[in-house]
């Protein structure tokens, strides 16, 4: 479990994190999103210890998290792929980060075998791809079987193999009972991996929900009617709101299709189409960012 | 956290960069071979503590590679990155910057008793010292301990100032200008305030011949290499303990 409670950072006039409260539940996969530059790297960063925040405080496990000790056995990080010596070896990096936290040489060996570089475990990282970057980084953040996972970006880079892998990997983990927080500034690469999003825009938290509720949330209903302008005013006043397609239909939120065709049919109006439309979470996120940039530029 | 665990990592980094060998296989060849080359061209010398003294000549230059050695260890973590994950699995920072100095510090200043010993070896085998060799006696023991204290404590201010300016350029440059440009080119300058400003100076003063910085008794030098070593470690580890990564 992860408690971020009021977290702001400023680096001089700008605010990277602006009064960010949120809890990070053990036992599902939590989705960090945001624009680039809406501050998820900063709060992974205060989450860390790595960065001093402005205001308010951070607890994992209910501790900060520079009083842990050994900490790989408690967090496993993951904050950028290509920190790291570049003329070091895979493997020498690993047990480096191994030693420091007491942990057995052998589960160097397992970890390397788990993400799959075996092959290059003995390489020098400056040759990685990006990819084989983020196994790398992967692999340490695994190192001492960790309760709580902190990664940020960690399929940027991979190949779909790749990206499958880290998302089941991603799930057993969570289903084991950790708490797995998963940045990324793609919904698509959240689709199938999140349960829980957390959504960040200009520091400032925008949503807090179930994967499924983001997409309830914006869903809507499009009806025909050859009487739609009668048909608009009757679901208007059942509480929805109607905007009128260039086609002639209407787009119809705040009721879902049962309800349209309830009123429909109460008013006595024909309809000729009546379709539940789910926006993909792309949109739905889109919706959430834009209305926050929207926002920032008449506030401004 | 055991402190033998950070100690262990440690040491683990810093065998596992090629820096670290190249500086080794450099701090040997220069020290080493200065050394015999200045004992093998000087046929006799008055006293045992002489013929050393000459044969430690290669420290001179040598220690800048044990300053280039102590910078890198720490200013590759963050040019690199890795002091993010470094800072992640340590978090307790003052412990860290301490395991790695020792580390650095043991380590340089186990490569310079070696050479110190090389270098005796030299000076005592290819020159003619009258009334025979004095190897215990203090005023042969002293330089040599001190070269060995002097590596050390290079080391450590060599690890402060990466930790202080994160660059390995900014830290290399400022080093070498302290111990080693600076303190000569007050002497020549010659002003009264310069020459108190090179005697204030972290140069090497290991016996007579301070380097041409100068020159202060051993006491007082040890005390001045000492001082900046220690007061830029401290202000490193402030800074380390306070700024973001």
């Amino acid at each position: 479990m992860i408690e971020i409670d009021g977290l702001t950072k400023q680096y001089g006039a700008r605010v990277a994190v602006d009064d960010l409260t949120v809890t990070i539940e053990p036992g599902r996969v939590t989705g960090f999103l945001g624009p680039n530059g809406s501050g998820k790297t900063t709060t992974m960063r205060c989450i860390l210890g790595l960065t001093r925040p402005t205001a308010g405080r951070v607890m994992v496990l209910g501790r900060p998290y520079r009083e842990l000790s050994r900490p790989m056995q408690r967090v496993g990080a993951l904050i950028d792929p290509r920190a790291r010596h570049p003329g070091r070896t895979a493997y020498a990096h690993l047990l480096a980060l191994a030693q420091s936290n007491d942990l057995p040489r052998e589960r160097v060996d397992e970890v390397i075998e788990l993400v799959g570089i075996d092959s290059v475990a003995h390489e020098r990282v400056r040759g990685f791809s990006l990819g084989m970057g983020q196994r790398l980084g992967v692999a340490g953040a695994l190192l001492g079987d960790p309760d709580v996972l902190v990664l940020d970006e960690p399929v940027n880079g991979l190949d779909p193999e790749g990206i499958r892998w880290v998302r089941e990997l991603l799930r057993d983990l969570a289903d084991e009972g950790r708490t797995v927080l998963v940045s990324s500034h793609l919904m698509s690469e959240m689709e199938e991996t999140a349960d829980h999003l957390v959504v960040l825009g200009h520091g400032r938290l925008l949503a807090d929900l179930p994967m499924a509720d983001l997409l309830g949330q914006h869903s809507a209903v499009r009806v025909r009617s050859p009487m739609a302008s009668l048909l608009a005013r009757a679901l208007e006043r059942a509480g929805a709101r109607i905007d009128v397609l260039t086609d002639g239909a209407l787009w119809v939120e705040g009721l879902d299709v049962v309800e349209v065709g309830d009123v429909a049919f109460l008013s006595g109006l024909r309809v000729h189409e009546l379709t539940q439309v789910n926006e993909s979470l792309e949109e739905a996120y889109l919706a959430l960012t834009e209305d926050e940039v929207e926002f920032r530029a008449v506030s401004a | 956290m055991p402190f033998r665990a950070l100690l262990r990592s440690e040491w683990t980094k810093l065998r596992s960069i090629r820096s670290t060998w190249w500086c080794t296989a450099l701090y040997l060849l220069v020290v080493g071979g200065t050394g015999w080359l200045a004992a093998a061209s000087t046929n006799s010398a008055p006293r045992s503590d002489v013929a050393l003294g000459v044969a430690l000549t290669g420290f001179g230059i040598g220690q800048l590679v044990v300053l280039v050695l102590g910078v890198l260890a720490v200013t590759t973590e963050f040019a690199s990155g890795m002091a993010l994950v470094s800072l992640t699995v340590a978090p307790r920072r003052t412990r860290l910057l301490t395991a790695k100095t020792l580390v650095v510090t043991l380590y340089c200043a186990l490569l310079t008793a070696v050479l110190v010993v090389v270098c005796a070896a030299a000076a005592f085998t290819l020159t003619d010292v009258p009334g025979g060799l004095a190897l215990t006696s203090p005023e042969v023991l002293r330089p040599m301990g001190l070269q060995v204290v002097n590596g050390a404590l290079v080391a450590v201010l060599a690890v402060a100032l990466g930790t202080v300016l994160r660059s390995t350029a900014g830290a290399v440059g400022i080093g070498v200008a302290l111990v080693f440009v600076l303190p000569p080119a007050l002497a020549l300058w010659g002003k009264e305030l310069a020459m108190r400003a090179s005697q204030a100076l972290p140069a090497l003063r290991v016996g007579e011949d301070a380097f041409a910085a100068v020159a202060t008794s051993w006491p007082v030098g040890l005390a001045i290499v000492a001082g900046w070593a220690v007061v830029a470690w401290l202000l490193g580890a402030m800074l380390l303990g306070r700024r973001d990564v």
